[in-house]
């Protein structure tokens, strides 16, 4: 199910939420919680029922685990503890690698050989991530215990449970045992609300906005067209604002429906596009996926305590890992490394006392960010490797007439078209209405608060500025895309 | 705080619709189609007696001609297509109070208007023309369409909007009549010459057509739409003939869909016209569209649908007429640069009218 379907927003929330805080009323928390689990199954299994059991088995896989390593961390069993964790880590890291990576291996060392072609149970790259952290959680802090339902209700929470954001145990289940979870609270509910209001039309008035310029430009690139200059590069910052609003919209529409239950969720974008560095991008962009690689990855590899070249190396194996994340293909790799190195660059700069003014670092920043979006977004390297000659220029430079005509030097760059194929809906006024919308979509990312750290009158003149184009949307767009991180 | 986001959302919705129903335009691509609209309805109005209208999407001005027909049936003539996306509900609600008995309305409409979807449909340019210029025909509608009016404004609208009035404002002038030609009294389509067309030969050789599945016809909302107004014009004395639009000669549309489409009509007791291979061209005899013959062919084509309409028209009524597969006789000569199938000539009897 997803949250931006009418389905969801007006039978499953209202039930969900109602049928929460009447139990809890009536027989109590606890069986508030039980009823939160039940109904996250339901919406987990709204999608393809099948792996409702899958979810069901590595919650109790994960739980028994957890119980026996803190047994016996608190016998004193250190060893046996960390063996017991690393079999849980290798389990969960299994069942993923099984359904997510198996063909990728198998084609990168076979490529002949038919593929398995397994259906890649929704959001496991989520809940694995979900159930690593709460093995460590449990060896590294065995005094806190923590029941099934507990454990349960944390894994399935149909708010982070399929794209995010990735929440720590230590910082959900002291909520979820929080006496008072159940009980309404007027500002609570409102806040969330309105939080989900705004991270829905991102997602619906922006995002898909922004989606249909983008799937113009890279479709025809994936179908062999050879874009030219300003195609290419409205094609793909108009994809660094889709990904943007839909990730960002999705995580706000999460902590939105999170907070109207009395949980709070930690922030998962701060404004990303704002950074003055690609070090600083990367602290605000999917900032739960970052602190978890961090966390889990970069440190126990070493991070930055035994030199530099260690350092680097560590910083370039975990975003290549973080790009097989986010998919089993070759280009999410290429991705990653790019991310990689551009942070290998920016600490070696920064090292050497090097510091680029705050907008020339931003511009560059954004400028290494965008090119970098291509391969993640393109069908295939060689569409993306097409989308990279045409951002070069390698395709020519062209323009609608009736923009070289408004201004005839640009005739010394540009040669005049009557319009450009590949931009929006092909037509004459394509070009400004392109323009118009992405001067739009950067303005708001580069100059507005975002919606976590608005105050309540922002987010009450966004309200009214976006309200009615959500419902307009909600209601009437002849198509609605589902989330970019549902695939992952 | 309940309260104030309430408030803001009520005020987002006002905003919205007093900006897209009162000051928000966009004069240069929705005004093309109101101005288009309004021309042929005004040409339709001025008619005394009996009038043909052409009514169809966009190959009704480029591939038909009145100016041609109009001589040839002996009857006024108004070609009141415009495009695909106009809803046939708003066009014959705009059409009805100019129709009268004796008037004749052909429809060689587009498949896909029989498939169109409701919602495909409010949404449609004239949703946001009805909103903001033509509340009384949004008020002879469906409460469907009056939502879809409101709600039919994206962001991209209100942008557009303002780009749209700036230019013209800045006395911008439209390239699309340079490439494309533009429109005569009859509301036809002239000037898309073949040389003009030349520019899209490569686009249009490599387009493979859609065609409509029969039952997608037969379920079809706008399949809906024209079986009420052939009641309506049936209770009016109006007699509507239904056809085909011209197509790519080596894809031509499946019997059975045509035969679908001609059962919209023959089972509402109106007259069909099926021109098979007649009105199949090749490739270089299209404009820009499968859908747009270019001017030659349209003034061929035009002569082989004024023979058949006259054929139609000469023949008494009939509850449930068959379609019609005229054979009117006479050879023409094949205009220059078609090259498709023989061209018949317009009966005398019916060219003497």
């Amino acid at each position: 199910m997803l949250f931006h379907s009418r389905a969801f927003i007006f039978a499953f929330l209202p039930v969900c939420l109602g049928g929460f805080y009447l139990l809890a009323r009536l027989a109590g928390s606890v069986w508030a919680l039980r009823w939160l689990v039940a109904a996250s199954l339901f919406f987990y299994g709204w999608w393809d029922p099948r792996f409702i059991p899958l979810l069901i088995a590595s919650v109790f896989a994960n739980h028994l685990i957890a119980r026996q390593i803190r047994a016996f961390r608190r016998a004193g069993s250190d060893s046996i503890a960390k063996r017991c964790f690393i079999a849980g880590i290798a389990l969960d890291l299994g069942i993923l690698g099984w359904f997510k990576y198996a063909d990728f291996f198998l084609h990168t060392i076979a490529p002949s050989q038919p593929g398995l072609n397994l259906t890649l149970p929704l959001a496991i790259s989520f809940f694995t991530f979900q159930q690593i952290m709460f093995l460590a959680d449990a060896f590294r802090s065995p005094e806190r215990d923590t029941d099934l339902l507990h454990c349960a209700a944390f894994i399935t929470f149909f708010p982070h449970l399929i794209a995010g954001p990735i929440v720590r145990p230590a910082d959900i289940i002291p909520q979820l045992r929080y006496s008072a979870l159940a009980s309404p609270h007027p500002i609570n509910v409102t806040t969330g609300i309105s939080i989900f209001l705004l991270g829905l039309g991102k997602k619906l008035v922006l995002a898909d906005m922004f989606g249909g310029f983008a799937d113009t430009g890279f479709d025809a690139a994936a179908h062999g067209a050879a874009l030219t200059f300003f195609e290419a590069w409205y094609a793909t910052s108009a994809y660094a604002l889709q990904i943007y609003f839909d990730f960002s919209g999705y995580s706000d529409m999460a902590i939105g429906l999170a907070r109207m239950m009395n949980i709070r969720f930690p922030l998962n974008f701060d404004s990303p596009y704002q950074a003055h560095d690609i070090s600083a991008f990367w602290r605000r962009w999917h900032i739960t996926l970052g602190a978890f690689l961090r966390d889990y990855v970069y440190i126990p590899l070493g991070g930055s305590r035994h030199g530099a070249r260690r350092r680097i190396g560590n910083l370039v194996v975990t975003m290549l890992l973080c790009g097989l994340w986010h998919g089993a293909a070759w280009r999410f790799v290429l991705w990653g490394g790019l991310h990689g190195i551009f942070l290998t660059i920016h600490t070696r700069f920064r090292a050497g006392g090097l510091r680029l003014p705050a907008p020339l670092g931003q511009a560059l920043m954004l400028f290494v960010v965008i090119v970098a979006w291509v391969p993640f977004r393109a069908d295939s390297m060689a569409s993306a490797w097409s989308m990279l000659r045409g951002m070069a220029g390698a395709n020519g430079i062209e323009l609608p007439t009736m923009i070289v005509g408004f201004w005839p030097p640009l005739a010394w760059i540009a040669t005049p078209v009557p319009i450009l194929p590949y931009l929006g809906d092909a037509r004459t006024l394509s070009f400004p209405e392109v323009t118009a919308c992405l001067v739009l979509g950067w303005t708001i990312v580069l100059v507005l608060p975002n919606v976590q750290l608005m105050s309540e009158r922002w987010r009450n003149w966004a309200l009214t500025s976006g309200f009615a184009f959500t419902t307009q949307a909600l209601f009437f767009a002849p198509k609605v895309a589902p989330f970019l991180y549902f695939q992952f | 705080m309940a309260r104030r986001m309430i408030l803001a959302c009520a005020a987002s919705l006002l905003i919205y619709a007093v900006l897209f129903g009162t000051v928000l335009d966009r004069p240069l691509s929705l005004g093309s189609f109101r101005q288009q609209i309004d021309a042929r309805l005004a040409r339709g109005a001025a008619i005394e007696g009996p009038k043909l209208v052409i009514l169809a999407g966009s190959n009704g001005p480029y591939s038909h001609r009145c100016e041609t027909i109009e001589p040839l049936l002996g009857m006024p003539c108004v070609n009141a297509g415009v495009a695909v996306g106009i809803g046939l509900d708003y066009l014959f609600a705009r059409w009805r109070p100019l129709l009268h008995p004796g008037d004749v309305v052909y429809l060689p409409l587009e498949e896909a208007q029989y498939t169109r979807t409701y919602a495909a449909t409010s949404l449609g340019p004239d949703a946001s023309i009805m909103f903001r210029h033509d509340w009384p025909t949004l008020g002879l509608l469906s409460p469907g369409r009056w939502l879809g009016a409101v709600f039919s404004f994206a962001p991209r609208a209100a942008l557009m909007s303002l780009i749209e009035t700036a230019l013209v404002q800045a006395g911008f002038e439209d390239p699309r009549a340079a490439a494309t030609g533009s429109t005569n009294a009859w509301g036809d389509h002239v000037g898309h010459t073949q040389a003009m067309g030349e520019t899209n030969a490569a686009r249009l050789a490599t387009i493979v057509p859609w065609h409509e599945t029969a039952a997608s016809i037969a379920s079809g909302d706008g399949t809906a739409m024209v079986r009420d107004f052939l009641r309506w014009a049936a209770s009016h004395d109006v007699q509507v003939v239904g056809g085909l639009p011209a197509g790519f000669a080596e894809w031509p549309m499946p019997n059975a869909t045509a035969s679908a489409i001609g059962d919209v009509f023959t089972r509402e007791g109106a007259r069909f016209i099926d021109l098979g291979d007649r009105a199949r061209y090749p490739r270089s005899a299209f404009f820009d569209t499968p859908d747009h013959l270019n001017e030659v062919a349209q003034i061929a084509h035009s002569r082989i649908v004024a023979a058949a309409l006259a054929v139609v028209l000469a023949s008494p009524g009939a509850a449930r007429p068959a379609p019609v597969h005229p054979d009117p006789g006479e050879a023409l000569a094949r205009p220059e640069g078609v090259s498709g199938p023989v061209l018949t000539a317009v009966p005398e009897r019916a060219a003497s009218r």
